[in-house]
């Protein structure tokens, strides 16, 4: 997938899910599975799930632009439902992220391992506008490093989420996250949890394997 | 899980509870008061047999069973019982009070907790009923932890208090569905989940827990489990007259219960008849296991000693003379420290 660069206006719509800047943007349809029962992390977890599907979202339509500085994934989804509210202990929120690794060898499947680490954009509907920074270092090893540096919009309409989860291409952390630049390539993996399924932690439905993104060059001067 | 090093316990005899909840309002008054805790009680007493807290709560699974993790269902908000608000303004101060009463403001409740308060079983005159206190069971084999993806629930080194760190919670409530007892609540406003902490920072200073220091019954001891000095050990190890509720959920708890043994029943002609106890015995096999018969055998026998005037150490323990001589040394006065809130 390309990550295209925009300049301008468009650049500045690019948080919004609903920004000028995603409307001709080229949007690839990446087919979902759910994570294996196998690799959940607990007993208690593999055996409630043993007799359920996991991974209700089949398809996202995944578009990323950028803007030199910051780039942007959108992800559009069907979700019957908007659950944002937690408001009941058997409610679940919705929620999304972009995983990237912050290593070339890092491995998807088990979330990175250690010493090679999975950095993943995560944002959740009851945590509107508050999108968290998580590295993992093998299953059951995430933890949120920021919840400052990536910005998360989630819009539903008509049974569709379209979120966009956005970083700066290069951020100041001691943390293992992936460092982006313009002409470069980076890979990139998608997941998706449908809260009114009860899905959450490694309860999701994920993009299999890495797939390559490659960030649009800057325009050479004169050029733009 | 490394196993701790010492182990805090609780033993509740379930003879002299009165259900007055001074317990559940100790706590409640010290540790969840806050937003988003409203409808928590860390700490509950209810009347036996009955649906409990949360609402059939015994049906829900989860725990272990043969070893291996039993699947969990989740008690929903109304099965935990909402906090009602109530119209204590109309009442008290809209100067209409000799025509309202105090009541639920908006929907009428159906369930609460303690909502079968004193209902319990059988016909007169031959009803029963007992209280039964609960807490987090602080196990040895703690389901909560070991079906938390996060590693977020620890078991303390020094002591076996089982602890959920709310920093690496997320919420997600694997916990709640794996807990058999459904002793671990959700937090709304924290999105985190909450349980009873064995009031480890009054622990820590040697101050017994609250529900235990509060409980106008002497009810509660508390201690490590391997102080043989100490009331927790002698009824437990020694005595075996204080033995865990459901064993058979495969957590090992280190709450015990003294079981519970009713008045006589009455027969037709209104005289007492030994024959049967008031309780029957495959209740009480159902709450604590096999095991409440041996208790139930020594805590009569004892029981009769005394009677008779001879000497029981079991039941001078029971009976608690020295209240704080029940807390396995963790009898300093709270008064005497200066705690800050944070
Ligand atoms: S009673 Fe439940 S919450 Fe408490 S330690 Fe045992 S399994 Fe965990
Ligand atoms: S345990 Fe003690 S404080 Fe709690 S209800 Fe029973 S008698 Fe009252």
């Amino acid at each position: 997938m390309k990550a295209n660069y925009v300049s301008g206006g468009r650049a500045a719509s690019m948080l919004d899910p609903d920004g000028a800047a995603w409307k001709d943007a080229r949007s690839e349809t990446i087919s979902m599975i759910g994570t294996p029962l196998g690799l959940q992390p607990t007993e208690a977890i593999r055996a409630s799930w043993s007799d359920k599907s996991i991974g209700a979202v089949s398809k996202v339509s995944v578009a990323a632009l950028h803007d030199g500085k910051q780039l942007a994934f959108r992800l559009e989804w069907d979700s019957p439902t908007e659950n944002r509210e937690i408001g009941d202990t058997t409610a679940f929120p919705d929620a999304a992220s972009v995983a990237l690794p912050a290593r070339k060898d890092a491995p998807l499947i088990t979330m990175g391992m250690p010493g090679s680490a999975v950095n993943a954009w995560y944002w959740r509907a009851d945590d509107e506008g508050k999108a968290r920074q998580v590295v993992a270092e093998g299953l059951g090893t995430s933890r949120t490093v920021d919840t400052n540096l990536v910005a998360g919009r989630g819009v539903w309409k008509e049974g569709r989420w379209a979120v966009v989860l956005s970083r700066a291409l290069r951020v100041a952390s001691d943390e293992p996250v992936a460092q982006l630049a313009p002409g470069e390539k980076a890979a990139f993996a998608v997941a998706v949890w449908e809260g009114s399924r009860g899905e959450r932690g490694g309860i999701k439905a994920f993009s299999q394997n890495w797939r390559e993104l490659t960030l649009q060059p800057l325009p050479t001067k004169g050029n733009s | 899980m490394a196993k701790p090093e010492r182990q805090l316990a609780m033993v509740m005899d379930l003879n002299k509870c009165i259900g007055c909840q001074t317990c559940t309002i100790a706590c409640k008054r010290l540790w969840t008061r806050d937003e988003g805790m409203e409808y928590q009680w860390w700490n509950s007493v209810n009347t036996q047999p009955g649906r409990g807290t949360p609402r059939d709560w015994e049906s829900m699974g989860g725990g272990f069973r043969e070893g291996k993790a039993r699947p969990g269902r989740m008690p929903t908000a109304k099965d935990f019982g909402e906090a009602w608000n109530f119209n204590h303004e109309e009442v008290f101060f809209g100067g209409k009070g000799d025509k309202v009463h105090l009541e639920v403001k908006g929907e009428k409740p159906d369930w609460g907790p303690n909502w079968d308060e004193d209902q319990g079983a059988g016909e007169y005159p031959n009803a029963y009923y007992f209280y039964l206190p609960r807490i987090c069971n602080h196990c040895t084999h703690p389901a909560c932890l070991e079906a938390c993806p996060r590693k977020a629930i620890e078991k303390r080194e020094q002591d076996g208090v089982v602890l959920i760190n709310e920093d690496r919670c997320r919420g997600y409530r694997f916990c709640m569905e794996a807990c058999p007892y459904k002793k671990i609540y959700f937090n709304h406003s924290k999105s985190v989940s909450q349980k009873c902490i064995f009031c480890f920072p009054r622990v820590e200073q040697g101050v017994a827990n609250a529900c235990a220091r509060q409980c106008p019954g002497r009810v509660r001891f508390v201690g490590y489990r391997d102080d043989k000095e100490a009331p927790i050990w002698k009824l437990v190890d020694k005595w075996k007259v204080a033995i865990p509720l459901h064993p058979e959920y495969g957590t090992e708890p280190n709450v015990f219960y003294v079981p519970p043994i009713a008045p006589p029943r009455f027969d037709e002609n209104g005289n007492a008849d030994m024959s049967k106890p008031r309780i029957p015995d495959e209740y009480l096999a159902s709450l604590f296991g096999p095991k409440v018969f041996e208790a139930l055998a020594t805590l009569k026998e004892e029981m009769a000693k005394a009677r008779a005037g001879e000497k029981s150490e079991l039941m001078d323990l029971l009976i608690a003379y020295r209240w704080n001589e029940m807390f396995g040394g963790l009898d300093r006065d709270p008064a005497t420290i200066e705690w800050v809130e944070t």
